[in-house]
């Protein structure tokens, strides 16, 4: 039964029937496979990928640059190898150490199946059946299409494989208890994909998934409740607390606190080269997600961008805009 | 002997530039670094308006695009020792910078390439590698402010 979430489009909510051998998710619309055809067949053309590459490898590696998968998933500081992982991201729950999701068989995820990491991205579930801690940002890429995952898994298959191990997260009490994910996940999780809302046009849904899933922009620009669950009311009005205990800038349309005065040409220009509607350049963790994600963006996908951001309810918030 | 003199004067003119180099006050070079920042992002934010299409100045933008080379070869003696948001106020210039000079030479150096890059795409007069010269610049123009400048209050 799809469900409306607030500032939306509508979240498929049907639980997947899990055997204990797992299979993939449920069927999907052909519509909406043949939509996202259409939207990515555009973008990936303007991301030019490498000639005479596999569409999905080349399509993946779209999905990958939207998903922002790279800054997380590589300790640059340490000079670690791409996607290897080992970045320590430190919040109020403790430090967490993203994995090695390069294709190695042992530390990375070369033996994953295709349902594995369909499952690990809709569902927050490890192929053991352990659950993830929501750091992993799967409460946005739950609304991903299957075609979108499939191909970023391709994508990430043709990357070279790398042997480094994953280290244990270093968490406080009582964080530690992965088991107590399971109730965390039933108050504040909702999985499924996202359906596109009919009563806006394409432009705007494109925007929504690119946000809200893809992008994950939320999971840091979005205010944490005392548990870690994003404010689904207060979506996007900034974090006093956000990554490396920084203060992330409200991005709803509110005119004092938030980017209620940038044009949409202010944003996707800021989201393209990372300059300021006033010229100044930005630091902070955004200069890695201009430069490793949006920037990569095709002008249309950052175009369906700002519709949907100045398409939210302005929120006045604590973290002024930027 | 006339040889000897002039070495010796020679040194003592540099002796005495090193001096008042050093005793510039901090804070002036603070308000001066500040300013010729402030200039580098007039010029970015102009050729903004281009770029987004709310001016048709295009023939500007390589106008500006030699201003923001121009500058990047001030910026290096911008920064001595001594004017770090640690030991001054009105700044957000990081310790970091003098700790790990080699790095913050290298971001600079960058930021150099990457505005004679931006000259270069701007007189050939194609938005496409324009844009990408763009993308080049503000990577640059990260390179130093992520590390080096503290965040916003």
């Amino acid at each position: 039964m799809p469900q409306a979430v607030p500032g939306g489009g509508k979240i498929d909510t049907r639980l997947v029937t899990r055997s204990p051998g797992r299979k993939a998710c449920g069927g999907r619309p052909f519509i909406w496979a043949a939509a996202a055809l259409f939207h990515l067949g555009l973008a990936t053309l303007a991301a030019g990928p490498a000639a005479g590459a596999e569409p999905a490898v080349a399509r993946g590696e779209y999905i990958f640059r939207a998903a922002g998968c790279l800054t997380c998933h590589t300790d640059t500081k340490n000079k670690g190898a791409p996607l290897a992982g080992g970045r320590a991201l430190p919040t109020p729950f403790g430090t967490f150490y993203t994995p090695n999701i390069t294709p190695d068989p042992v530390h990375g995820i070369g033996a994953w199946s295709d349902a594995d990491f369909i499952t690990a991205l809709r569902e927050g579930l490890a192929p053991d059946g352990s659950h993830y801690y929501p750091a992993f940002p799967y409460p946005s890429y739950t609304g991903m299409n299957e075609r979108d995952m499939r191909d970023l898994k391709a994508y990430l298959f043709s990357r070279p494989a790398v042997a480094t191990p994953n280290r244990a997260h270093d968490l406080k009490f009582p964080f530690g208890f992965r088991f107590a994910l399971w109730p965390w996940k039933l108050l504040f999780f909702t999985e499924g994909r996202r359906i596109e809302d009919p009563s806006k046009d394409a432009q705007w849904n494109r925007g929504a998934y690119l946000v809200e899933n893809l992008g994950h922009c939320g999971e840091c620009h979005t205010p944490r409740n005392f548990l870690g669950a994003v404010d689904r009311e207060r979506r996007l009005a900034g974090n006093p607390v956000g990554p490396e205990g920084k203060k992330v800038p409200n991005v709803t349309p509110h005119p004092g606190n938030g980017i209620g005065d940038w044009s949409k040409s202010d944003l996707t220009y800021f989201l393209k080269t990372g300059f300021l509607p006033d010229g100044d350049f930005a630091g902070g963790a955004m200069t890695d997600v201009i430069q490793e994600s949006t920037g990569f963006l095709s002008d249309e996908d950052r175009a369906a961008v700002a519709r949907y951001i100045f398409g939210l309810p302005p929120i006045s918030g604590p973290g002024a805009g930027p | 002997m006339r040889n000897a003199i002039f070495i010796l004067t020679l040194g003592l003119i540099f002796a005495t530039a090193g001096q008042a180099f050093a005793a510039e006050e901090p804070q002036n070079v603070i308000k001066y670094r500040q300013a010729v920042m402030k200039a580098i992002g007039g010029h970015t934010g102009a050729i903004a308006g281009v770029v987004k299409g709310e001016v048709s100045f295009t023939g500007d933008v390589a106008a500006h695009a030699r201003g923001i080379q121009e500058m990047s070869k001030l910026v290096s003696k911008l920064f001595p020792k001594g004017t770090d948001n640690k030991m001054q106020e009105k700044t957000r210039a990081l310790p970091a910078i003098w700790e790990d000079r080699a790095k913050f030479d290298a971001a600079v150096k960058a930021f150099q390439a990457a505005s004679a890059n931006l000259v270069r795409v701007a007189e050939a007069g194609d938005p496409a590698a324009f844009g990408g010269g763009l993308q080049e610049l503000g990577k640059a123009c990260g390179g130093c402010h992520k590390p080096f400048r503290a965040e916003e209050k």
